[in-house]
């Protein structure tokens, strides 16, 4: 599927990050005090909670919204969400399940070749912006997938977009662009 | 046009004068309109015999908000809000570029970039001083100077990244496209600064061969400019002998002391840098080579595959390694001094799950370890690191330590049994951070236990589906009473600030309270929308929902209302005439007249008072962030056109005391409903129509410049 390539390039997701709503209102001092793996931030007015399990960090605030980070694929988030639901549940709220979405993927992924930055941003102009002097890589924004992609000199990519679907055909996008720009590896 | 055709004879050859603004008929003379509305230039003699043209230049882009009545003062500041943006702009653009000392063909070009700026209001929400170094730097960028962001955000004492993104967002909005960065740019610059006298200009030129080396070298990718530049610079500067220390070259620069160091490493890697100094001047290899980040990823996953076939070599010899472990164990065992009496029960309890804890920590690489193993080995971690403490605390001799671990853990467990009770107590909440550690520690690879399959997606009641949730584990989760008790009370002390601060206030607002002098926050409920089919629904809805004055007479709002429809109808093609596209024009043309008509009328004093008043309305209705409100603009702002011109051609024209009291009063009265008071003249909104319909706007423009 990577055009020209033999091997497979192997898009790693690094993290997810899902919402959801619990649709009742979660008294955070309660949580704070009961729960095991609890950080409670009144200043902010919201409740960490870290499970092991499916390795996620979870913002809960008190009108019963929910962010999940850290999951590493879109199952795993749901499974950590309802976990997390569980947990609330068994803690004596009326929980209920609703509205869960993934809201963003961060994925890596490494290409065999470098790149050259400069003449990349050239053919890719406005869509590609390169700032050296802000950040090393230059990036990459696709507006209908919604998915931005830094590109940096080494050949690495990191991707973010709404779900992994996006992400995966992001990195097919640009992968011909980038193997235009390519530097051959000298030995 | 009803003055085709006179009046008196029926003829149709008029002959309409625009010089004199008058419609007479030729067949029978009879003048049948006078004071047309001209669009003519009119001169006017100045002071020495200097004629100049009455008028004043208004920009297309001009005043948003709409001017808006009251005296001579008001009308001023209104108008100029956007040329006193552009001039202050201006200002700080030529103070900001003479300290950079830019040349005035920059300024210009940045004052240019500003205004564009500007009109796409892209300097709302952004603080005026990050958008003009952020067009300085722009014209920097396409006018090739030497100028680093660096250099912008010292002058301004602002993050270099915020006046980044300012950038990137203007860079994208206007679309200009900024080339890339040369470091060759920057050379003279820096090697000016470092004072190399006679000899800067060879100076100036071996860094740049060597800058352009390293470009080929494929050093100059995602790194700063200005590193590269240090780099080359402080190399040229040794090659023709002048001492530059590292120290000065940075404070030039304006990179790290590191990042110095590593680019001239990276540039020792590459073979040019084995050339000697003459070689080098003449010769140019034609090799090139990977960008050192690549080189140095590719060397760390190379040490990555010898680590694992070492720890692969370790896995072998760890097995021998086991045996002896536990057999020097029980040997010790043997040889340490029993503990008597209830210890001696601990001591059991503890020694199978240590022989646990020790060879998991053996293994680092075990794929999943039990929680429940996880949480005792921990928890006893834990314990012993609090014992050691107490220990230190109270001087207390500890146990021979041959193998730190194992005697570690057994011969600690003699202290904390003393204190066990009270302990046991501070551990309460121990395992929260014990158990979080506790992956870290044992570096445990986390393959996803994950057999359970999540259902599809089609989960649409909102029940919890509880398939694969372990409720065991959940229970894990939540602490048991005891433990909830020791938690409030360390949350409670770790907060004390935080809840007496919460405390005062609650005391605050009560003792305002009983004074009667609470103020409550106001809160700014979100406005409703209006939902109307019709124009005049609209306007009934909001004169419901606003409470207006009672000396109004609703019923003949509403017929005018359907008649303002009418003759609004017949109006369109004069409005239409004037400006289609933009509703905000008319409007706002509109108001500007009748901002003039206004000076022109007797009764200031009123007039500014009445004029204020709106005013105050429309700027409170035109900076309402309400999407809603602003799509109704165009409709009610059609109704408010008609009125505007109403007013104006009435008071221009006439300019009677009779109808000015009127128009003025029911202003004054009818504070919001702008649109529906102007209906009130029907009479006048024939004559208004014509006279529109005759010239158009312009005409309105300079009859008024006669009342003048």
């Amino acid at each position: 599927m990577d055009s020209s390539n033999d091997e497979a390039l192997d898009i790693i997701i690094t993290n997810v990050v899902a919402t959801f709503r619990t649709r009742c209102h979660l008294n955070l001092r309660t949580i704070a005090l009961e729960g095991t793996n609890v950080i409670y931030k009144p200043e902010v007015g919201k409740v960490l909670m870290k499970l092991r399990k499916p390795t996620i960090t979870a913002s809960i605030w008190s009108s019963g919204k929910i962010i999940c980070t850290g999951a590493t694929s879109e199952d795993e988030a749901k499974l950590g969400a309802r976990r997390l639901a569980r947990c609330l549940q068994k803690l004596g709220f009326k929980v209920r399940f609703s509205a869960f979405k993934v809201v963003n993927v961060l994925a890596v992924c490494s290409m065999p070749f470098a790149i050259h930055l400069i003449d990349f941003t050239k053919n890719n102009r406005p869509i590609a912006s390169y700032e050296p002097e802000l950040h090393p890589a230059a990036t990459y924004r696709i507006k209908n997938l919604k998915a931005t992609i830094q590109v940096f000199s080494t050949g690495s990519l990191t991707v973010t977009g709404p779900n992994v679907q996006n992400v995966a055909t992001a990195v097919e996008q640009v992968y011909p662009l980038l193997f235009e720009v390519r530097k051959p590896i000298c030995k | 046009m009803s003055t085709k055709v006179c009046r008196t004879c029926g003829g149709f050859d008029i002959d309409v004068d625009q010089a004199r603004g008058s419609a007479v008929c030729t067949g029978c003379g009879s003048v049948l309109e006078d004071n047309i509305i001209v669009s003519e230039v009119q001169f006017v003699e100045g002071s020495g015999g200097v004629s100049s043209a009455v008028g004043q230049f208004i920009s297309a882009d001009g005043p948003l908000k709409g001017p808006l009545l009251g005296s001579g003062f008001h009308t001023t500041v209104g108008k100029e809000s956007r040329a006193q943006t552009l001039q202050s702009g201006k200002r700080q653009i030529q103070q900001l570029g003479s300290q950079l000392q830019m040349n005035q063909h920059c300024l210009d070009t940045a004052f240019n970039f500003f205004r564009m700026v500007v009109s796409k209001h892209l300097t709302r929400g952004r603080k005026m001083e990050h958008v003009i170094a952020a067009c300085l730097y722009l014209v920097c960028r396409t006018e090739g100077t030497p100028h680093m962001l660096l250099d912008l955000s010292d002058l301004l004492q602002v993050n270099v990244y915020i006046l980044g993104k300012t950038f990137l967002l203007l860079a994208r909005e206007l679309c200009i496209n900024a080339p890339a960065i040369d470091p060759c740019l920057y050379i003279p610059r820096f090697a000016h600064m470092l004072d190399f006298g006679r000899q800067t200009h060879e100076v100036t030129m071996t860094a740049l061969r060597l800058v352009q080396r390293m470009k080929r070298d494929w050093m100059h990718t995602g790194r700063r400019p200005s590193g590269l530049c240090g780099a080359a610079l402080l190399v040229a500067a040794r090659m023709h002998k002048f001492r530059r220390t590292v120290k000065e070259v940075v404070s030039v620069v304006k990179v790290c002391q590191n990042t110095l160091r590593k680019r001239l490493t990276e540039f020792e890697d590459t073979p040019t840098s084995q050339l000697t100094i003459d070689e080098f001047m003449r010769v140019d290899l034609e090799q090139e080579c990977d960008p050192p980040s690549f080189t140095a990823a590719q060397h760390k996953a190379k040490m990555q595959q010898l680590e694992q076939e070492l720890t692969k070599k370790l896995d072998e010899v760890e097995g021998e390694i086991c045996c002896y472990k536990d057999e020097i164990e029980t040997e010790l065992e043997k040889s340490r001094p029993k503990l008597r009496g209830i210890y001696a029960a601990y001591a059991k309890e503890i020694d199978p799950e240590d022989a646990e804890v020790l060879s998991s920590t053996s293994e680092p690489e075990e794929l999943e370890i039990e929680d429940a193993q996880l949480q005792a080995a921990t928890q006893h971690l834990t314990q012993d690191f609090l014992c050691q403490m107490i220990h230190e605390e109270e001087g207390r001799d500890k146990t021979t330590l041959e193998d730190e671990q194992e005697s570690g853990l057994e011969g600690q467990q003699s202290g904390p049994q003393r204190h066990a009770a009270p302990l046991a107590v501070i551990l309460g909440n121990c395992p929260s951070s014990a158990s979080l550690d506790g992956p870290r520690i044992f570096q445990t690879l986390n393959k996803s236990e994950i057999s359970e399959k999540p259902h599809g997606e089609a989960l649409e009641s909102e029940e919890l589906d509880l398939d694969g949730i372990d409720d065991q584990e959940i229970d894990k989760y939540i602490l048991n009473d005891k433990e909830v008790q020791v938690k409030t009370a360390l949350w409670l002390k770790q907060n004390a600030e935080y809840l007496q601060e919460q405390k005062e206030k609650e005391e605050r607002i009560q003792k305002e309270k009983e004074q009667g002098t609470y103020k409550e926050k106001k809160k700014y409920k979100k406005r409703e929308p209006i939902k109307a089919s019709t124009a005049g629904e609209a306007i009934e809805k909001m004169l419901e929902k606003k409470k207006i004055s009672s000396k109004i007479n609703y019923d003949v709002l509403r017929d005018l209302n359907s008649r303002g429809t009418g003759s609004g109808g017949c109006n369109s093609p004069g409005r239409a005439f004037a400006d289609p596209p933009e509703p905000n024009a008319p409007g706002k043309r509109l108001r500007r007249r009748r901002s003039k008509a206004n000076e022109a009328t007797q009764d200031l004093a009123v007039n500014t008072a009445t004029m204020s008043k709106r005013f105050r309305r429309l700027i409170s209705s035109t900076s309402s962030t309400s999407i809603q409100k602003k799509k109704k603009k165009p409709t009610s702002e059609g109704k408010k056109s008609i009125g505007m011109t109403t007013e104006s051609t009435r008071a221009a024209p006439e300019a009677t005391p009779v109808p000015d009291p009127d128009i003025s009063s029911t202003p004054a009265k009818l504070a919001v409903v702008e649109d529906v008071e102007e209906e009130e003249e029907l009479d006048v909104e024939e004559e208004c129509v014509s006279a529109l319909q005759l010239v158009g706007d312009y005409g309105c423009e300079a009859e008024e410049e006669d009342t003048f």
